[in-house]
């Protein structure tokens, strides 16, 4: 009620100084120069920080704007500490947590409970961090909360809903091939990364096969326990209460044995390979190039930001697409991942008529962008993008948590986007062509076109010998 | 706690009290911001529609060009489309070294590929003079990108930090978006009322080469794009809904320079634009600058409405897409537009029977008779504007068929028409309706784009937040009622993907 009246005040208050203002400035005439006055500030959400006795951390902001609560939480797991024998068991433990729900309450009964109260509690494992995402309206944060605690200490992966989500996923395999999109970037995730590797190894019908339900269990119970786990929260609330309610409902989550999570290495392919894999039904190739990226963390970030920019728009995008029109959708970007190396890419699909010719324009732009310093311009139009588009990394409290959050999780500093801001403002055309020497590799990139062969301009054998990809889906056994 | 323990009496007393407790609340919140909206019509007939909100010092823009796909006739299908992206090129002074000089190459331009394409589609063209006639394309194509500064206004925006320049194309509408930071306003009324005031469509040819990629990568690459194409195709035999939004690839291949032109002639009057402005910025000011830039452009008549209108479908019509692909199945009902009454009941009918995992489809097709991995409902395919189609679809389970799923899904939809839904799935539906209208209110681009839908399509900006009121009065009378109206066998398309070897 009160913030009703506040809001209402402050509307009130805003039309009178907009009238003064408008007095001031009267009629003028269009303008074709502008001098940008300074923007409002920043406002930077209030986050509090606890720890319950059992070791969860929190993270909680107060916003009143509406009267809904959201949590997100973040697990240290991954799907890249299930056996490789068992792949997919991750994605089922994941998705069994929440279906299967409790030993008092069914999943069927939580859905329909959920459903009814317009309420949402999901959980899921990913590559390398396990979710857990609450959205609610704030009268029912309760119920959802008792939920969630239930399932969290409690879950009773019963027998049918992990053969329902077995189901799910042989339907997964079965479809993986129907879009030529798809297919691309996963066979390119595996030329990179190698097939086998945690990074980009896939389920098949054997590993879901071979996954029982104490495997699941096992999985749940080496995870989720309160000091593997952090929680933010932001809604309409009080912080003291807010505690408080999490401290009844999550307090009796017995503590684990956490320990720093032994993330597999990553092995550089290091080679130059030509890839191909055979769609002759359709009219349109699929291109990817590139090689292993870098870190988050490295220093040299804040360059590769920059020349990613130039590269993917001021040379990529204006080449590919709007010089020749080869292709629609085009990039080229050098990808830091958090905690292991991402992919640098470039990628476009274009008429199966131009395959060889756009995948040699992208080879030359990646040469040209290591040859020869960017012009003042590109460097001067990169970074004004960067530093103008900045404020939109504040534009919500709930964003701003959820970054702080992931942070965290991945041991970086919360301030991370405010020191990246800091150092692009020192980036110079000399740091640009510097890393753009150091990081791309154009003689060790990996080539992959998906399309159809018959009707390619060349052959892609110009491009070096082809290897040539079979992804038959390995089928199940009788 | 289990609401059933109640028994039914109470339970029905329980959620109607758990609606009316939090319809207060949220009722609050709706009229608080509701208030706050004002609008703004030039006097050649512009709309500007603003709602402020300050959380962060960012404004996002959307203009809603009142022209879609559904506006196209035979030989210019995905022009709508096509003119989006020329908005992108620039204008007499964005995009252009030197537009005086520029201007008479494009013209030479026009003309040269007007005898190319007379020669080309000769019954027996003459090769040699064809083939001048393209050299002398080329070279002229060449000369008038001589002129061009590549994404002039790309650039600009994207350097004043714009993140989310873009545009999209619809069946009934066409929408440019911006998301500035908000001292960055005047600049974009300058910026923007100069795309609408002086537009130059350069670098023509190039750019329908690029939609031809577009096509190829959202519908013939796509065995789901092309069962949606062949979907609406049947679905509507004379509607305008008949074609994709990106068009046909034969008229990709032969819509004009001057096509684009004539089209935005008809179609991008200051009557048929409405903007949406959401943010950190002062009403008053919003409107004082529109006055000043928007008002530049010279008023012209509305457009002619759409004629044809869908007649009655005089029994069920199949189609089937061979492709290399799982099955897929696909259900329309005609249903009416979006602002008969019967649409709300017709998504409250689509969200019970095929949205969430207690939905009836999710249950009996996924979780029960494990016949399908996905199975969902939706009303407003594909688009509401004009009457349009309740849609209902399945991925098939590995191993599973269409037809195992269509018996499901007509058993699901039988029980709706026979024995109506239950209370406890109505309330669930008004209560994730107001759920996600407050998730909708924290966002400033989603707000800039319903206001703008809102006002066009509805009528009225406020219908907006009228909506929810009329979902909010939804009976299950009313649900069953437009179940045994729309939902019958004579008024229906079916679609499925048919896996080729």
């Amino acid at each position: 009620m009160s913030k009703q009246r506040t809001s209402q005040k402050v509307f009130a208050g805003l039309i009178l100084l907009a009238f003064l203002m408008g007095a001031a400035f009267a009629q003028k005439a269009p303008k074709d120069k502008f001098v940008f006055g300074p923007l409002n500030p920043i406002k930077m959400p209030k986050v509090e920080k606890a720890e319950l006795p059992n070791g969860l951390k929190l993270l909680l902001v107060e916003d009143p704007e509406f009267p809904t609560i959201n949590l997100f939480a973040l697990v240290r797991t991954g799907a890249v500490f299930e056996p490789s024998a068992k792949i997919g068991l991750a994605n089922l433990t994941g998705m069994a947590l929440r279906t299967g729900g409790t030993k008092t309450r069914t999943g069927d009964q939580i859905d329909k409970e959920l459903d009814t109260l317009a309420a949402s509690v999901s959980t899921g494992i990913g590559q390398t961090s396990g979710t857990i995402n609450v959205s609610v309206l704030k009268e029912d944060f309760d119920k959802a909360l008792a939920i969630l605690a239930d399932l969290l200490t409690d879950p009773a992966f019963p027998q049918d809903k992990i053969d329902l989500a077995k189901i799910q996923m042989r339907t997964m395999i079965s479809r993986r091939n129907d879009n030529v999109n798809a297919i691309a970037s996963r066979e390119f995730n595996r030329l990179i990364y190698g097939k086998d590797s945690p990074y980009a190894r896939q389920a098949e019908y054997a590993t879901i096969e071979a996954i029982t339900r104490q495997d699941l269990a096992d999985f749940f119970n080496a995870y989720y326990f309160p000091n593997n786990t952090s929680v933010a929260v932001w809604g309409d609330f009080k912080a003291k209460d807010m505690v408080a309610k999490l401290t009844a409902a999550l307090g009796k989550w017995k503590k684990g044995k956490a320990a720093a999570l032994p993330w597999p290495k990553v092995v550089e392919a290091d080679k130059y390979t030509v890839n191909f894999i055979d769609k002759p039904d359709v009219n349109q190739s699929n291109i990817i190039i590139g090689h292993l990226g870098g870190l988050m963390s490295s220093p040299d970030l804040p360059a590769l930001s920059i020349m990613n920019q130039i590269l993917s728009f001021e040379r990529m995008f204006k080449r590919i697409r709007t010089d020749e029109g080869l292709a629609y959708s085009v990039w080229g970007s050098y990808d830091a991942g958090y905690i292991y190396p991402g992919t640098f890419s470039c990628g476009a699909q274009t008429k199966s008529q131009s395959t060889v010719f756009a995948i040699e324009i992208m080879l030359k732009e990646i040469r040209r962008i290591m040859d020869q310093e960017v012009s003042d311009e590109e460097l001067a139009k990169a970074k004004d993008g960067y530093l103008n588009s900045y404020v939109f990394n504040f534009e919500s409290k709930a964003q701003i948590l959820n970054r702080m959050l992931t942070y965290a999780y991945f041991g970086y500093p919360l301030d991370f986007t405010e020191k990246q801001k800091a150092a692009v403002e020192k980036v110079t055309k000399a740091d640009v062509l510097r890393v753009a020497k150091k990081y791309l590799k154009p003689d060790k990139v990996q080539i992959l076109a998906v399309g159809k062969k018959a009707d390619f301009d060349k052959p892609l054998s110009t491009l070096g010998n082809v290897n040539v990809i079979d992804i038959a889906i390995p089928p199940a056994k009788k | 706690m289990k609401p059933r323990k109640h028994g039914l009496a109470g339970l029905v007393c329980v959620l109607a009290a758990l609606v009316l407790s939090f319809s207060t609340a949220s009722a609050q919140t709706f009229d608080a911001v509701r208030k706050q909206v004002r609008i703004h019509t030039l006097p050649n007939g512009m709309k500007f529609i603003v709602l402020e909100r300050h959380d962060a010092p960012v404004a996002a823009f959307h203009i809603y060009a009142d022209v879609g796909s559904a506006n196209e006739s035979y030989g210019i299908t995905g022009i709508s489309h096509i003119l989006e992206h020329m908005a992108f090129k620039g204008t007499k002074t964005v995009g252009t070294k030197d537009f005086t000089a520029e201007s008479k190459v494009l013209a030479d331009l026009d003309a040269a590929y007007a005898q190319m394409r007379e020669e080309e589609t000769k019954i027996a063209p003459d090769q040699a003079r064809l083939a001048a006639l393209q050299a002398k394309f080329k070279d002229l194509e060449a000369k008038a990108k001589d002129y061009v500064v590549n994404n002039e206004y790309f650039d600009m925006m994207l350097r004043e930090g714009d993140a989310g320049v873009n545009a999209y194309t619809s069946n009934d509408a066409t929408q440019y978006i911006n998301y500035l930071p908000s001292n960055r306003l005047e600049f974009w009324m300058a910026v923007t009322s100069d795309r609408f005031l002086n537009p130059v469509f350069r670098e023509f040819y190039k750019e329908r080469d690029v939609i031809q990629e577009e096509r190829r990568l959202g519908v013939e690459t796509q065995p789901t794009g092309k069962l949606m194409e062949d979907f609406l195709a049947a679905a509507f035999k004379a509607h305008p809904y008949h074609h994709e939004v990106i068009g046909h690839m034969s008229d990709l291949q032969s819509i004009t320079r001057q096509d684009v032109e004539d089209y935005f002639k008809k179609f991008y009057g200051p009557s048929n634009l409405t903007v949406g402005i959401v943010g950190d910025v002062k009403t008053d000011e919003v409107f004082k600058l529109a006055d000043v830039y928007f008002s530049r452009i010279p008023s012209g008549p509305r457009p002619e409405p759409v004629r044809t209108k869908e007649p009655d479908q005089w029994g069920e019509r199949k189609v089937a897409v061979s492709a290399k692909s799982q099955p897929y199945l696909l259900l329309g009902y005609h249903v009416p537009d979006a602002r008969n009454k019967d649409s709300r009941a017709l998504e409250a009918m689509a969200n019970i029977l095929g949205q969430g995992r207690s939905s009836r489809l999710y249950t009996a097709l996924v979780k029960e008779k494990k016949v399908a991995a996905m199975a969902q409902a939706f009303s407003g395919f594909p688009s509401d504007k004009f009457p349009n189609l309740f849609g209902v679809m399945a991925v098939t389970a590995a191993g599973k068929t269409a037809a195992e799923c269509q018996a499901a899904i007509e058993e699901e939809i039988e029980k709706i028409k026979k024995d109506a839904v239950t209370d406890e799935e109505l309330t669930k539906f008004k209560r994730t309706t107001i759920k996600s209208a407050l998730g909708q209110l924290r966002s400033n681009t989603n707000m800039a784009a319903l206001l703008t839908y809102a006002d066009v399509v509805l009528g009225d900006y406020g219908k907006a937040f009228d909506q929810i009121d009329e979902i909010k009065a939804l009976t299950a009378e009313d649900i069953k009622r437009v179940a045994n109206r729309y939902l019958t066998k004579n008024n229906r398309t079916i679609g499925e993907i048919v896996p080729e070897k």
